[in-house]
């Protein structure tokens, strides 16, 4: 199948590609089909869940370990049951971002991060219980604060 | 703004058909019913603001390209892996405990 894409021109994809969010994104109920695609050069770490029914809506991501190690999102039971999940450690997460102009002023929100089962492909954002983590987590602050050291694989 | 204190089933009623009352507290956490005619939205707050904050990444002011280049220079090279591996908790638990 073919479909335009915000930001990658016009793709091909698979029915088995896409993530399906049977609840929608938080102001976006009626959004049920996302591709996550990769933006190249980021290792990973900048994404883009393209909807799928809506071609010029999409929402960039990020992968919150990327950014914070110890990010640790502990979701709900009834969360877990509807992703089919035992344990929040079953998941992957990805965290939605306000791209800024200066996009130094870019922030993500880690308070609401999108969970994927990996082997069903459902999705589901969640809002943590929990106040250690903001939705408008400045992103410089990641930057160059100092706190990562050189890491050893 | 008016402020009331309530004991577990006491309950406060806000015009002529909202009810709403607290089963019980735990710890920081209230347990709250809530009866109002079903042509009333009841939300958790959050959501308001959350649907706000997707509002304004579904409308980004400049190319996220730029944000790559942004985070190129101090996010850790990862190597390309499994899709959704690197995007999990680290220190898995071990799922036979």
């Amino acid at each position: 199948m073919k479909l335009q894409t915000k930001y990658f021109g016009q793709i091909d994809y698979g029915q088995e590609d896409i993530l399906t969010f049977p609840a929608g994104l938080f102001g976006f109920e009626e959004e049920h089909e996302f591709l996550l695609l990769p933006f190249e050069g980021s290792a990973g770490t900048l994404l883009c869940f393209q909807s799928v029914s809506t071609p010029a809506l999409a929402f960039t991501a990020m992968n919150p370990f990327a950014l914070m190690p110890e990010y640790a999102p502990e979701l709900q039971t009834q969360e877990l049951h509807s992703l089919g999940v035992e344990s929040s450690h079953d998941l992957a997460y990805y965290v939605l971002c306000v791209v800024k102009k200066p996009v130094a002023d870019s922030t993500v929100n880690l308070k609401c991060p999108v969970a994927v089962n990996p082997d069903t492909r459902q999705a589901q954002q969640v809002i943590l219980d929990t106040d250690d983590y903001e939705m408008r987590h400045p992103l410089a602050q990641f930057g160059d604060g100092g706190t990562r050291e050189a890491s050893a694989c | 703004m008016l402020i009331l204190q309530r004991k577990t089933g006491e309950s406060v009623t806000i015009g002529e058909d909202i009810t709403v009352t607290v089963l019980g507290v735990d710890g920081a956490r209230a347990r709250l019913a809530i009866s109002a005619p079903k042509d009333v939205l009841i939300l958790r707050s959050e959501l308001i603001t959350a649907a706000a904050a997707n509002q304004d990444a579904a409308n980004e002011e400049t190319t996220p390209l730029e944000l790559l280049e942004m985070i190129a220079g101090h996010t850790p090279a990862v190597p390309p892996a499994q899709p959704f591996e690197q995007n999990r908790m680290k220190g898995k638990e071990d799922s036979t405990s």
